[in-house]
């Protein structure tokens, strides 16, 4: 491997910009990858296919678990590649077997759901490191590109996924609309199994054509991520540098080398000065600038040197920050409390238990409040309930159960008092009495009465909405021959009185007052 | 509820002789007693009522209706899925009136101008001249009236509520008495144009035409299948029982009958009531009290009464109502109907006495 006849820029890169390379590494060799990869993987799937024939679903698990041994010819093209020998397709698929060889078992079993596969399999083909070693290595390189390895995975997962959903949809897209119509997917799902097996083989190609497609730009992309690793720990970039510095300069460095080596043969002589020294050397001094000098001087070292100090710890040389904030585990502190603060603590205390007897005194205003308040609260719920009491008998009244109306019946019906008590005890009589000055009022009186005795004594449910014939459809619902025949002539009577204006015959009168003791007064309970 | 005799004669008893004199005789009595003039033109409503009735079967409360409407001078808009018999019922309706009858096919691209009418150039007498529309007749049906687009609908107001139409700056009277019919199909919505709230105030009554009962659908099944026609009721054995001048006499009858203060009061608070009443978003217009006293007037009529009842006005309130109220969202999201919520009102609005 000579990094100089890389055929990528080498540099340190950010993960992602990795990955991106290896999209554009495998887009470059994009045909020789797929071919190679549908030479590959298209016949054991459909040697799966036609032994599993029965079951599509164990083919297609089967062809999706090995496919850690078909990412080896792809990295194996694309190492070869990247340093410019690029592998035609015989070779690369001779050179098949020999890739399979090394760890495949391990590969295929307990390394198969690792989510950093395309990552960690140059480590085990182009380092060709095992067990321990292997492990250390995948420790060192795992140390900064693995999360952006996982989510390669996990990304290369979904687009799997809506790949192939989306060639599904793409296939039913294409189908006819006639055939569209008897293809329910009812009767997809409850077809017996024979007729539908192909369509399941069918979906599985659709699978294994789209991994074609983007398997290849997996594996690159995890080949890149682990040489932008290298490339970081082992400063690639730098020794291609000095290589290429190197190349430059060969010519060059001979000659530099002789001029070096003929300036430095003239060894020179020592300076006559030397051996005249002036003096001893001053005495190392152990403490060095920190003794103290100048100490009989106006201004001693020390002096200026606190001078100095005040200085920097003032404004412009020094900036202090004071944060203050929460924290848990102060265990220190309480520990360090001293005997004043505790007692300031108590002291505290004892001034709450003071203000605790005051506030006793104080509780009779403290219970008037709490009064007030509650009361307020009732009164906004009560006030709330009437302002919308129309909403809520509109719609709180529906949601309950059906309450039967089997309680008192209302006194007031009509706008006219029905209760028994207020009727006269003899109503026939009162009525015969009334019909001389008020016919009016006399019928009303009557038929006032008969609201009243069909209220109370047959428990007809009136209510206030119901006009005349209503009330007399209810009662023909009581099929009592004689009563119905009754309040039919009563109720005409009253509606030619009160809406028509007409006054009813005398001898009418006397008729009804005939029909209403004989219904009510004789046997009916009064 | 009213006196059996004579105000409500037995249909056996109303033979075509009788009718025909009533017809024919019922004018010139009417100076002399209103009582009789009044019995004759209940007669006569009622013999209207049978007619139709022999049309079109098993739609009797929408036929009362549409004869409350039309004694009433008011218009109807009737709804109902196809196959219902509206268009038969007006066709009917038609039949047995002697006056004009004009039918419009509402469709999308149905111009104003198709409607009310136009001025075109005379080459001859080089002049513009009027060429009235098909909205100048007595008896107008607009068919599936909710397909043509408002502008079109909206040709319709002024005629409906002015009984006029202003061609030209002109304004033509139409003939009297004048009545729209309108019919819409209530399910299906694509490419329907809802009908303004201003429109749909101008029609008195809105009826709902339901499914056929059983025994009336066999009825109905065993007369089609006879016919001649091959899949509809024929209406041609109709006899024409009245003219324009009678429909205009039995409207002047209606509106004089004695409505007391007590009904009228019950009819005004019924509208009110719906202003007011929580499940109801909108409620309905002054229009609704004044076609529900009308509405109430008619019904007695034709009930053969001599006055107006609550129960003529309780009668015909939900077809007067439900198209000039509008739910609230709440009650709507619910799935309940204006039906249902009108007749929650209707059963706890106080019924007049005393």
């Amino acid at each position: 491997m000579r990094l100089t006849d890389a055929s990528v820029a080498i540099r340190p890169r950010s993960a992602w910009e990795a990955l991106d390379l290896g999209v554009l590494l495998a887009r470059r060799h994009a045909g020789l990858l797929m071919a190679s990869w549908a030479l590959v993987t298209l016949p054991i799937f459909a040697v799966l296919c036609l032994l599993l024939w029965e079951s599509p679903g164990w083919a297609v698990l089967l062809f999706w678990w090995l496919k850690p041994a078909y990412e080896r010819l792809p990295l194996y093209i694309l190492s070869h590649a990247l340093f410019g020998d690029t592998p035609s397709l015989k070779q690369a698929l001779r050179a098949l077997p020999g890739l399979l060889n090394p760890q495949l078992l391990a590969s295929l079993t307990w390394r198969r759901f690792s989510l950093t596969r395309s990552f960690d399999l140059p480590t085990l083909q182009l380092e060709n490191l095992s067990g321990q070693a292997r492990s250390q290595r995948l420790v060192v390189l795992g140390q900064r590109d693995a999360g952006a390895a996982t989510w390669l995975t996990l990304v290369g997962m979904h687009l799997e996924m809506a790949l192939w959903l989306g060639l599904i949809s793409l296939f039913y897209l294409l189908l006819p609309q006639q055939i569209e119509l008897n293809w329910s997917w009812q009767s997809l799902i409850d077809a017996a199994a024979g007729d539908w097996l192909w369509l399941e083989h069918l979906s599985n190609l659709l699978y294994a054509l789209l991994l074609v497609v983007w398997e290849p730009v997996y594996v690159a992309c995890g080949f890149t991520l682990y040489l932008n690793r290298r490339t970081a720990l082992e400063a690639w970039d730098i020794e291609l540098v000095f290589r290429q510095l190197r190349q430059r300069l060969t010519g060059v460095a001979y000659a530099l080398l002789l001029g070096c080596g003929l300036l430095l043969l003239q060894a020179p002589s020592p300076a006559w000065a030397e051996s005249a020294s002036s003096g001893p050397l001053p005495m190392e001094d152990p403490f060095g600038p920190q003794s103290e000098r100048l100490l009989k001087q106006p201004l001693s070292s020390q002096a200026a040197r606190q001078s100095i100090e005040q200085l920097l710890d003032q404004p412009p040389f020094e900036h202090r920050e004071t944060v203050t904030r929460w924290r848990f585990g102060e265990e220190q502190q309480t520990e360090e409390l001293d005997q004043g603060t505790i007692k300031n603590l108590l002291k505290l205390i004892e001034a709450f238990f003071k203000l605790g007897e005051f506030w006793k005194t104080l509780d009779g205003v403290a219970l008037f409040f709490e009064a007030l308040l509650w009361a307020a609260v009732l009164g906004v719920v009560g006030l709330l309930l009437w302002r919308y009491r129309d909403w809520l008998s509109t719609f709180v009244g529906r949601l309950g159960p059906v309450q039967r109306r089997t309680s008192a019946p209302p006194s007031q019906l009509f706008g006219l008092e029905v209760a028994p008590d207020s009727l006269p005890e003899d109503v026939a009589s009162e009525v015969e009495r009334l019909w001389a000055e008020q016919p009016r009022a006399a019928l009303g009186l009557l038929y006032r009465a008969l609201l009243s005795r069909l209220l109370h004594d047959y428990r007809l449910p009136l209510k206030s909405a119901h006009t005349e014939a209503e009330v007399l459809q209810l009662v023909q619902g009581l099929e009592q021959t004689e009563l119905i025949d009754f309040s039919q002539a009563l109720t005409l009577h009253w509606q030619n009185l009160a809406y028509g204006h007409r006054v009813p015959p005398a001898d009418s009168l006397h008729s009804l007052c005939a029909g209403w003791r004989r219904q009510f007064d004789g046997g009916a309970p009064a | 509820m009213s006196e059996p005799t004579p105000e409500q004669p037995s249909s056996a008893a109303l033979t075509p002789e009788t009718v025909a004199a009533t017809t024919a005789t019922a004018p010139p009595q009417a100076a002399v007693n209103p009582n009789v003039q009044r019995q004759r033109a209940s007669q006569l409503a009622q013999a209207l009522r049978l007619e139709l009735q022999k049309a079109l079967i098993g739609q009797k409360a929408v036929i009362d209706d549409v004869l409350t409407a039309l004694i009433a001078g008011g218009h109807v808009l009737v709804e109902g899925v196809p196959g219902l018999g509206k268009t038969l019922l007006v066709r009917a309706l038609a039949r047995c009136f002697g006056g004009e009858f004009a039918r419009i096919q509402f469709t999308p691209d149905l111009m104003p101008s198709d409607v009310t009418g136009h001025a075109v150039y005379d080459l001859q007498s080089e002049q513009f001249k009027l060429r009235k529309g098909p909205v100048f007749t007595n008896l107008l049906l607009a068919d599936e009236i909710n397909r043509a687009p408002a502008k079109t609908q909206a040709a319709l107001l002024e005629v409906m509520q002015e009984r006029q139409v202003t061609l030209e700056g002109r304004a033509l009277a139409v003939p009297l008495p004048f009545m729209v019919l309108a019919t819409q199909n209530p399910i299906e919505q694509e490419g329907t144009y809802p009908l303004p709230e201003a429109e749909l105030d101008r029609f008195m009554l809105k009826l709902r035409m339901d499914y056929p009962a059983q025994d009336e659908e066999l009825n109905m099944v065993r007369q089609v299948t006879r016919s001649s026609r091959a899949d509809m009721l024929d209406v041609t054995p109709l006899r024409t029982l009245l003219q324009a001048k009678d429909v205009q006499a039995l409207q002047k009858i209606a509106s004089d009958l004695p409505l007391d203060e007590q009904v009228l009061d019950y009819a005004v608070r019924l509208a009110r009531a719906t202003r007011s009443w929580p499940g109801l978003a909108i409620g309905a217009g002054p229009r609704a009290s004044i076609a529900l006293a009308r509405g109430g007037r008619a019904r007695a009529l034709l009930r053969g009464g001599d006055f107006v009842l609550p129960d003529d006005i309780k009668g015909c309130a939900l077809a007067v109502l439900r198209h000039r109220v509008r739910l609230a969202p709440e009650l709507d999201i619910e799935g309940l109907s204006v039906d249902q919520v009108l007749q929650q009102l209707l059963d706890q609005v106080p019924a007049p006495r005393l």
